[in-house]
């Protein structure tokens, strides 16, 4: 009962977020002197981004694993993408679906020490992939165009609205598919093997078998959004889809917006890009005051923002 | 003589690494920590250094006392801020209590990197060294300042050695590292015995961060990377190992070195990385680790 | 003859150096059930780990209706038809009771994304069969113990297993839900199936079992029917040590004066367990007072409740001052020292140095004629004073344990099971320094033991503890006609 109850908050809650959303390029009538092309170019961002959080979330709020290099699976995808669009000159839907494939091969990469490692150790596996992608990027600066990045030929669109739409689509159809994913019955086998391996294997689950689907899972959401973002921006650079930095603003986003709760992840998603643009005109002390936030969410909501508000009722 | 140089350098920077991953691996075995803001402890340090030196005249000994001092200052405000409230919090699960400390700890370091480029730019500064001149060091020019850097590292871990061995609150931080339950059984409060491990953590990673910045010079930029190394380091020696960190800081710091000469300065973290993934895959406790 | 379900030969594990279990060899039969005990460190749980396929065996063979099973993994091993209850579980928070157990019923398939319509109503009757229908749609948060006990037992025979092992089955529950718990686990032997269960004691499973195998340091001790087990010679010393022979001193600690260590009405809850129930003990000046109990009987948990190291209800004061404000620390500092079962020494440093932390509150003069005294004590430690504690064999570790706590001058020492094993050579040196310390030193003394026969000589008054409550309190001499008989 409560639990229908609960899932059909999450439905109404998702409708009604998502006809605001589909709302915000016809602002412009509205309230005229709004810059609607600067608000759309924001969320088509924070729409992406939503998805690389949600990608995070199913690993490590479902299969237990703590990846602190999400963007070594985005910066797979959107380099495979961007080079082969560059050199191959192939149209965008092959660009992407490539992408799928190099980031599949990087998850696969990261399950195996993860089925062998715990906790911090699998951690800094992870942590180690996005240094090196980093490196191997600069070191063939030739193709990659080092830390500046290299442009694009072919972008999605042009137009704003156009964008923002495709990117609005993308992220239905995402997060339909790993909270779908999340919620079915592999999503609760998941859950109990992330919880407990051994249980979940006395239970009768072959608990490599179900990390190794969220795993591919993962990467391939990963790559493809890292794909389609840079598509998008026209460019792909480091800054935007490898460094550190971002790896970390997707970790915060996802516990930000509650762990374990996959739709959270694009509230915090969005929250944070957001938060970073009126705070702008602080410059650098922006990431300072993101950061802060984070951190006392951390300290004093640890179940995050969604989080929060779903989960009355399940402890005494 | 590259093969000189090589050593001297290496040496140098490798001796830097030791002193800043034993502090860090003193907590982690002291208290089961894992401090992400590490590098924001040596940047702040060779920061306030440089500021005071240049600004208030200071004298460089006394500014990097004074850096010290702030790495201190730091060090406690990281455990107060970002590790003891999650170790309390009831509405944490133990078991994810790791996981919260490692988010808190790198948020937190995000936001001394953030100030500090807010306030002195991302601009790397040099603290001026505590010797000028060259030596001559098997023949190969050396500034005496490198030399006096491994000559302090060497002297300020023989000191903790001592410390460690002879005092009794160092053998009851060695002893914490071992089995801190034995030790509340034995009368010591443990709460104090982690400040303390906080409070040597601070002065190690201080020196460290203030002869770094006489050395390479310290940024906004470094701390990333300085955590990431540190963390490798004690990794690959085994989480919680003395002397095993210490082994690592030199394999690590070598094969820097040695890229760094022979391959492309640019490419100078790479082989680190590769051995360390190596060691994960193979020998996941590291090299001396205990497990 | 019923079916041989289950058969175990030649079962062996090394841990390194450690052979965990050796050479077990049983049976197991449609419709029976087993009762494998064994005290702590026994290696009764690694056998059915092993059986579960958690474990790896080193040698020896494992069949499921005559097909070899060894060394499968886990989520076959269960496909199979073999289900395990954890005694520790961790159920998922986020799940209501009915997905629990809808959970073990799923297909382990990447292709089924749903489950199977019948799978409701499945789950359902299971729930029902173990009693949780009045709670089906409650957050595991939300049960009381025994609940989350029954969900175990439900997640495990949801599978329809033909082989059921259940780990301390009656653990943490009070003696009414021990009933009940007894009552399903007849019901699943009555429907048919195999069932082992691990306990502690033979007296916990006594009225369950159909056949009882006794294991101590891996090997088999003895088997048979619970009473044979019970009346079996080795078991016997095993549990109780020998003969039982009473000490008792006359004269000790009489009188009026209020008592140096009174704990009043303490219950300790490890989560949702019961580990003490309402516990009261008083202790006076120079008494030296056994608490005796099997394992898990709440001995660790009142000895840790006093020492200040996990949180009651109750109160507990020493030498008149009440000890809930006060931290581990402090509270060993004022002389309220323990010994803990798992020794806690130092393990890297020397025998010295773990007795100059012992002595590390002390002045230097003190410190030095303390550890004078306590080497011509344990003459052994002084031999091995610049040896690694580690290095130690487990009776010179023992003694290096009890002497460390002695280094802090107790006014009360804790001594929590010294005698887990160790060889009887060992016990009867360490008897003699017990005896010694009792006869010269003004130290008071609480000594926590299975042993009924170590614990017995030297004390003054006698505590028996099973299932988290104080049962018997009198004079050693009476233990044996009134407690002894019920105790094992």
């Amino acid at each position: 009962m409560t639990r229908s109850l609960l899932s059909s908050r999450v439905f109404l809650g998702s409708v009604v977020v998502l006809a605001l959303a589909a709302l915000v390029p016809f602002l412009g009538r509205v309230v005229p002197f709004i810059a609607v092309p600067y608000a759309l170019g924001v969320l088509t961002s924070a729409y992406y981004f939503g998805v690389f959080a949600m990608s995070w979330d199913l690993l490590f709020g479902y299969a237990g694993e703590v990846n602190f290099g999400p963007t070594f699976l985005i910066g797979l995808g959107a380099y495979a993408a961007a080079l082969i669009n560059n050199i191959l000159h192939w149209p965008i839907l092959p660009c992407v679906i490539a992408a799928a494939v190099a980031a599949l091969a990087g998850g696969l990469m990261l399950a195996l020490p993860a089925l062998r490692l715990r906790g911090p150790y699998f951690g800094l596996v992870t942590l180690v992939a996005v240094l090196l992608l980093q490196d191997v990027i600069v070191v063939f600066a030739h193709w990659t165009g080092g830390e500046i990045g290299m442009t694009v030929p072919d972008v999605l669109s042009i137009s704003a609205d156009t964008n923002y739409w495709i990117a609005l689509a993308f992220l239905v159809v995402s997060a339909a598919i790993i909270y779908g994913y999340a919620r079915s019955s592999l999503g609760l086998i998941l859950q109990a093997a992330g919880q407990d391996p051994v249980e979940a294997a006395a239970l009768g689950f072959n608990v490599a078998k179900h990390k190794l689907a969220a795993f591919s899972l993962s990467a391939i959401m990963s790559g493809v959004a890292g794909a389609m973002l840079i598509f998008y921006l026209g460019s792909a650079s480091v800054d935007v889809v490898v460094d550190l930095a971002i790896a970390v603003q997707v970790i915060i986003a996802a516990v930000l917006g509650g762990r374990r709760t996959i739709l959270g992840s694009v509230i915090g998603a969005v929250f944070l890009i957001l938060a970073g643009q009126v705070l702008l005109p602080l410059g650098q002390l922006s990431t300072f005051v993101v950061a802060l936030i984070a951190l006392l969410v951390i300290l004093f909501f640890p179940d995050g923002l969604l989080g929060q508000f779903l989960h009355v009722g399940e402890r005494e | 003589m590259l093969g000189y140089e090589i050593f001297v350098d290496g040496f140098a920077i490798s001796s830097l690494y030791a002193l800043g991953a034993v502090g860090f691996t003193l907590i982690f075995g002291v208290s089961g920590v894992l401090n992400l803001a590490h590098g924001g402890t040596m940047v702040v340090a060779a920061m306030i250094a440089w500021l005071v030196i240049g600004d208030l005249h200071t004298g460089v000994l006394g500014g990097a006392l004074i850096g010290i001092i702030a790495a201190i200052a730091f060090a406690f405000a990281t455990y107060f801020a970002a590790v003891r409230p999650i170790q309390r919090s009831r509405a944490i699960p133990k078991e994810e209590t790791e996981i919260f400390i490692l988010t808190s700890t790198l948020l937190w370091g995000i936001m001394i990197q953030t100030a500090i480029a807010y306030f002195f730019t991302t601009n790397p500064v040099t603290v001026p060294p505590l010797v000028p001149g060259v030596v001559h060091v098997l023949s190969v020019r050396t500034p005496s300042n490198e030399v006096l850097i491994a000559v302090l590292c060497w002297l300020v871990m023989a000191l903790l050695w001592l410390f460690v061995s002879r005092t009794r609150a160092g053998k009851a931080l060695l002893a914490a590292s071992i089995n801190p339950r034995a030790l509340t059984l034995c009368g010591f409060e443990l709460s104090r015995i982690h400040l303390l491990v906080w409070a040597i953590y601070g002065v190690l990673a201080g020196i460290a961060g203030v002869l770094l910045g006489t050395y390479l010079g310290a940024s906004s930029d470094n701390i990333g990377p300085l955590t990431a190394s540190a963390f490798s380091i004690v990794i690959l020696g085994g989480l919680g190992s003395v002397p095993g960190s210490l082994i690592a800081a030199y394999v690590v710091g070598y094969f820097e070195t040695i890229t760094a000469y022979l391959v492309a300065p640019t490419l100078r973290s790479i082989p680190a990385l590769i051995i360390l993934v190596l060691v994960l895959y193979i020998r996941p406790q590291g090299i001396l680790g205990r497990r | 003859m019923r079916t041989e379900r289950l058969a175990v030969a030649g079962l062996t594990k090394r841990f390194g150096g450690l052979v965990a279990v050796k050479d077990i060899a049983f049976a197991l039969h449609d419709g029976e059930i087993l009762g494998l005990i064994g005290p702590n460190g026994s290696g009764k749980s690694t056998v059915i780990k092993l059986i579960m396929g958690i474990e790896r065996p080193t040698a020896g063979s494992i069949t499921l209706d005559g097909t070899e099973i060894a060394g499968w993994p886990a989520h076959r091993i269960s496909r199979a038809g073999i289900g395990i209850v954890f005694q520790h579980s961790r159920p998922l928070h986020r799940q209501t009771v009915l997905e629990h157990v809808k959970l073990a019923l799923l297909p382990d398939s990447l292709l089924r994304l749903a489950a199977d319509p019948h799978v409701d109503a499945r789950a359902r009757a299971i729930a029902e069969r173990v009693g949780l229908e009045r709670v089906l749609d409650r957050y595991p948060g939300t049960l009381p113990f025994a609940d989350l006990r029954r969900l175990e037992l439900a997640k495990a025979i949801a599978r329809d297993p033909s082989v059921v092992l259940v780990d301390e089955p009656f653990a943490g529950l009070t003696a009414s839900e021990i009933a009940e718990f007894a009552g399903l686990i007849r019901s699943l032997r009555d429907a048919g199936r195999a069932l082992l269960l691990v306990d502690h004691n033979v007296k916990s499973v006594a009225a369950l079992v159909d056949r009882v195998l006794a294991m101590y340091l891996g090997e088999r001790i003895a088997e048979g029917s619970a009473e044979e087990v019970m009346r079996d010679e080795t078991v016997r010393r095993v549990y109780l040590g020998g003969a039982i022979e009473a000490g008792g001193r006359t004269g000790v600690a009489e009188g009026t004066a209020a008592p140096l260590l009174e704990v009043d009405g303490v219950s300790v809850l490890y989560g949702k367990a019961q580990a003490l129930d309402r516990v009261s003990i008083a202790i006076r000046e120079r008494e030296f007072v056994s608490i005796v109990g099997l394992n898990g009987a709440g001995k660790t948990s009142l000895f840790n409740a006093i020492s200040g190291f996990v949180a009651y209800s109750g109160s507990i004061r020493f030498g008149g001052r009440n000890l809930a404000t006060q931290s581990a620390a402090a509270i060993a500092r004022s002389g309220l020292v323990q010994c803990p079962e798992t020794r806690e020494l130092f393990g890297d440093l020397s025998v010295r140095e773990n007795l100059e932390l012992g002595g590390s509150h002390l002045g230097a003069t003190e410190r030095a004629e303390q550890l004078a005294w306590l080497l011509d004590l344990f003459p052994i430690l002084s031999e091995r004073a610049q040896q690694a504690a580690r290095t130690l064999s487990g009776g010179e570790q023992q003694m290096l344990a009890i002497a460390r706590a002695l280094m802090m001058r107790p006014r009360l020492l804790i001594l929590d099971e010294p005698t887990l094993g160790l060889a009887p050579v060992i016990l009867s040196q360490l008897s003699k320094a017990l005896a010694r310390l009792r006869e010269t030193t003004e130290i008071t003394f609480l000594l926590g033991e299975q042993n009924v026969t170590f614990a017995l000589p030297h004390a003054d008054r006698v505590y028996v503890l099973e299932h988290a409550r104080i049962i018997w309190e009198g004079e050693p001499k009476r233990f044996a006609e009134e407690a002894g008989a019920a105790y094992l």
